[in-house]
């Protein structure tokens, strides 16, 4: 019965979806789709088992996906969201009645500095950042400055101003007279990482509103509402772009751009924009609107400055207006607001039209969202573009900048300086560091010019240099250019280099001979030297030692030989007084370099290095106290405070008397010696220094120094080989370009003399006292006690037995019980 | 009345001798270094020396007016600013040194001093004006170090040049201003 049913039902089953009968009879097409349908059956489950499976896998995928995008949003705001390169500062400029706004160009340190000239009526009021100029009255309104020990507040300065220097410093609006105002440290450059970001971070509390309320206005007016996706903005987006004919307008919300920035890249590819959509909502859900919009000020690209760019508002807010973004105006926040779009082609610098009218625009939507009314709006409109001066990091500071890093304690290794963000304050003085490169250069060049033998194709092989001024008083280095171009050497000529010093060391010799901490010194200001024929014995055989003109001078006074930096007298004076006691003298004024026990270090055999050499001279500067080279004033960690700070240290190596003496030597090569070419120059007031010319004149040195500012010069091939030139000729010119930039053609200040110093008239003939009778004299100066006892009269010279007794205790002794 | 002329003599001659004696201490009072003269203050050099020193004394005055008022850091700033300007002007070390000595930091105020001597004495000895300050705050490093005996001696010094300022053995900011 069964299978009679099922025949009939399988048959009209058939007639009706088969109207033609097989030719092969009943049975075998039943059998046959029902082999169809079980076949069917089977593949269906199998195809939905595979869907499953697919649906699975494809859901582990992309839950890990998921789970894998959720986390690297939560790793990048929870943690550390940005690399913040550590800036570099210099030191302070101080404004004081007296001081010469022509020679240190107030104008341009206020433009560098981002401040902007305002014009307007005497008594009206100036912003903070501005300054107002007329020949004889500048009016500036000094910016705050903060530092966690040496804060500056806000002050509306005026200054009267005659004859190009600063009479009298008022401060409004009360009118007090004010005797000292710091101009804030200027950036000199900054520890960037591989990407060469700057940036400022800010906090969402300290960002005007008008400057978020500008960049929802024109980025994404919906930010409160949306859910880090905009349809309504999408949908705009692509009619906009169809009707274009091209991408013409993007559909990004400002979580997408922020998306975008942090973790993506910018190509334009569908798995990216779905990347960008899938983030964008999970940052939405993790994260609040505050922190979002806050995390976009700081990330967002505004555009370049030399070699880096610039993100987020902080930083921008510094470039384009020289001022805090917390103290923008709506005119300004507009500005930055408008270029976010495209930084480089909307930039107020290279098109400021074009800028113009996209300011204008941001204006007008800020309306037209009714976040400013039509006042503001009329009076943002109407104000000028008003950026500041592109200030370019100086280059020409990377010498320093190493320095400055090799100085630095070992904790602030490349990861800490490229992302910490920390302020590192200097001594660099950027108006002397600009004045030292330019120096350098310029001589340099001009030694090409004139002889062309120097001259060299191969930029490698060019004729080197370097300058380096510091403090003597304090160790700050204040300048420091070690080379002629940072980018095609970094090999610091200054710090790094060791050369042979010639001259430059022989007023370590007469140091130690005029030293009389072991009792009568070898030799007085008014004594003589014998420059005749000498040969010392060493393991290497005899050693003869000649002069530069090939030439003996006989029985000299000791000034002579050393104005005229004669070698046999000073190669005769070092092996009076003893190589060990020379070698003693260098360590004692900061010589640290190895120094060969051999007759010729009297003559400058040794290999110093500039730095080291312009350390020993400023202990003759300061009197016989040794100062610490250094480059580092302190260490500011945002938000922590002072990290580190150099403590200033000095260290009393020789006696005051000594240290005069010598510089008194070193006086007389300035003004009758080998450097006279100074006195040439112009330059006038108290000047010690002294010239290094090695064998065939490779290494051409001048250290020259006043009571305040020791500076050295050098030049010379990397490779070394003859130069051909004198150091007076090559080295002096330099030292007076960068000097008399410095601290004027008259330098400040004298060579104190110290108590134990007096002054006595002798004969320069026989180095006597010289009586009232005596045919000649001058004036010379002696240690207390070491004064000649001979006498000169008009009958000749009256000799007495002792010419040097004991000298007396010095002040110093008597004040230390010593 | 023989004796009454003699002794109104007497005591004409003693009159003079006293009125002479006074002088005279009145006159030593007076002399550079003599016990009791009143040391230094800073704000009396605002407007001694050239353009420079005048502004570096006035930064030292304005240190000194914030360290009374225990702005220490302010303080700082401007003595180190006043050295940045005239790195030869001994007052800014001695001005420094005393801050140190008061933050009990001896190896940073004994260079601060030893700086303060060597420019002092490089420009012909210390003013006698000063030494009571110098040797007193040498005194008090040495106390820092736990020197007693030396301590005592300068200071004890100090205290003899300048018994108002140096009585207490303590040299206030308010003093040197």
């Amino acid at each position: 019965m069964a299978s009679g049913t099922g025949k009939k039902t399988g048959r009209k089953k058939a007639s009706r979806k088969a109207p033609a009968r097989p030719a092969h009879g009943g049975r075998r097409p039943v059998r046959a789709r029902r082999r169809q349908r079980r076949w069917r059956r089977d593949h269906l489950r199998l195809a939905l088992r595979i869907v499953a499976a697919l649906a699975f896998v494809a859901g582990v995928v992309s839950g890990r996906w998921l789970l894998g995008l959720d986390q690297t949003v939560r790793e990048r705001f929870e943690g550390r969201r940005f690399r913040v390169p550590s800036r570099v500062f210099s030191a302070p400029t101080i404004l004081y009645p007296g001081f010469s706004a022509q020679r240190f160009d107030l104008k341009g340190q206020l433009l560098r500095r981002g401040y902007r000239e305002q014009s307007g009526a005497r008594g009206t009021p100036l912003e903070s950042g501005r300054f107002r100029w007329s020949p004889n009255r500048v009016r500036v309104h000094l910016r705050a400055f903060e530092h966690p020990t040496r804060s500056e507040p806000a002050r509306d300065i005026v200054m009267r101003i005659a004859r190009g220097r600063v009479e009298e410093m008022r401060e409004l609006p009360r009118g007090r007279e004010v005797g000292a105002v710091l101009l804030e440290p200027e950036q000199v450059g900054a520890f960037y990482g591989s990407s060469r970001e700057q940036r400022d971070l800010v906090r969402l509390e300290d960002v005007p509103p008008h400057l978020t309320d500008a960049i929802l206005a024109v980025e994404d007016r919906r930010f409160e509402s949306h859910v880090g996706i905009d349809p309504v903005r999408i949908a705009g987006a692509m009619v906009a772009n169809f009707r274009a004919g091209g991408i013409t307008q993007g559909g990004s919300t400002l979580t997408q751009q922020l998306v975008k920035n942090f973790f993506l890249t910018p190509e334009r590819t569908l798995r990216r924009k779905l990347t960008e959509a899938v983030m964008a909502l999970l940052v939405e859900v993790r994260y609040d609107k505050p922190a979002i919009l806050q995390a976009y000020l700081n990330e967002i690209y505004l555009g370049r400055r030399g070699s880096t760019s610039v993100h987020g508002v902080g930083e921008a807010s510094r470039f384009l207006f020289g001022k805090r973004a917390a103290d923008l105006t709506v005119s300004e926040s507009a500005l930055i607001a408008a270029i976010i779009q495209s930084p480089n082609r909307l930039s107020p610098h290279r098109n400021p039209t074009v800028a113009t009218q996209r300011r204008n625009l941001v204006l007008q939507l800020m309306r037209e969202q009714e976040r400013i009314d039509s006042a503001t709006l009329a009076e943002a409109e109407a104000e000028p573009l008003g950026v500041a001066d592109i200030a370019i990091d100086p280059g020409d500071a990377r010498y320093f900048l190493d320095l400055l890093r090799r100085q630095l304690p070992e904790v602030y290794d490349s990861q800490v300086l490229e992302a910490e963000g920390l302020r590192i304050y200097s001594t660099l003085d950027l108006r002397l560091q600009r004045a030292a490169a330019r120096a350098l250069e310029n001589g340099l060049t001009a030694l090409e010019r004139d002889f062309p033998g120097v001259r060299s194709e191969d930029p490698a092989d060019r004729l080197q240099g370097c300058v380096l001024a510091l403090r003597p008083q304090t160790g700050e280095i204040l300048a420091l250019v070690g080379g002629r171009d940072y980018g095609l050497s970094q090999f610091d000529r200054c710090a790094q280099a060791r050369r042979q010093t010639g001259s430059v060391f022989k007023p370590f010799v007469y140091a130690a001979a005029l030293d009389a901490s072991a009792g009568i010194p070898h030799i007085t200001l008014a004594s003589f030297i014998e420059d005749g024929p000498l040969e010392v014995q060493t393991p290497a055989g005899p050693w003869r030692p000649e002069n530069f003109d090939k030439k003996f001078h006989g029985r000299v006074p000791v000034r002579e030989a050393i104005e005229r930096s004669m070698n046999v007298a000073a190669a005769r004076l070092g092996q009076e007084v003893g190589i060990d006691q020379v070698v003693a003298m260098a360590r004692r004024l900061g010589v640290t370099s190895k120094l060969p026990r051999v007759p010729s270090l009297a003559l400058g055999t040794a290999e110093l290095s500039p730095l080291e050499v312009a350390r020993a001279y400023a202990t003759l500067a300061n009197g016989g106290q040794r100062p610490w080279p250094h480059a580092l004033e302190d260490v500011v960690a945002p938000d922590v405070g002072t990290l580190d700070r150099r403590e200033l240290r000095f260290e009393r190596t020789i006696d005051p008397g000594t240290a005069f003496l010598t510089t008194e030597l070193l006086r007389g090569v300035v003004d009758r010696g080998t450097a006279r070419r100074i006195r040439a120059m112009g330059m006038e007031g108290s000047i010690a220094g002294k010239t290094g010319t090695t064998d065939d004149e490779r290494d051409l040195w001048f250290v020259g120094f006043t009571p305040e500012l020791v500076t050295v010069v050098w030049v010379g091939f990397d490779q070394p080989r003859s130069v051909g030139i004198s150091s007076s000729r090559a080295a002096i010119p330099i030292w007076v370009d960068f000097v008399s930039e410095a601290v004027g053609k008259r330098v400040r200040g004298v060579f104190p003399r110290p108590h134990e110093v007096q002054a006595f008239a002798i004969d320069p003939r026989s180095g006597a006292l010289a009586a009232a009778s005596c045919p000649s004299s001058r004036r010379e100066y002696f240690l207390a006690g070491t004064e000649p006892r001979d006498i000169c009269t008009f009958g000749g010279v009256r000799r007495a037995g002792d010419a040097h007794p004991r000298r007396r205790r010095g002040i110093l002794d008597w004040l230390r019980g010593r | 009345m023989p004796g009454t002329p003699r002794r109104s003599r007497f005591r004409s001659t003693e009159a003079i001798l006293l009125v002479v004696l006074g002088a005279l201490s009145g006159a030593c009072a007076a002399l550079p270094g003599a016990p009791g003269r009143d040391p230094i203050h800073i704000s009396e050099l605002v407007d001694q020396g050239d353009p420079v020193r005048r502004a570096s004394q006035r930064l030292l005055v304005e240190g000194l007016e914030a360290d009374a008022a225990g702005a220490d850091a302010r303080a700082k700033g401007r003595y180190e600013r006043a050295i940045q300007l005239d790195p030869t002007n001994p007052y800014a070390y001695l001005t420094f040194a005393r801050f140190e000595v008061e933050r009990r930091r001896a190896t940073q105020a004994r260079a601060w001093l030893d700086q303060t001597y060597a420019l002092f004495d490089a420009a012909g000895g210390l003013p006698s004006r000063v030494e009571a300050h110098v040797i007193g705050l040498g005194g008090a490093v040495e106390a820092i170090r736990g020197n007693r005996t030396d301590a005592a001696r300068d200071l004890e010094r100090a205290r003899r040049l300048a018994p108002v300022v140096w009585g207490d053995a303590y040299l206030s900011a308010e003093e040197l201003l």
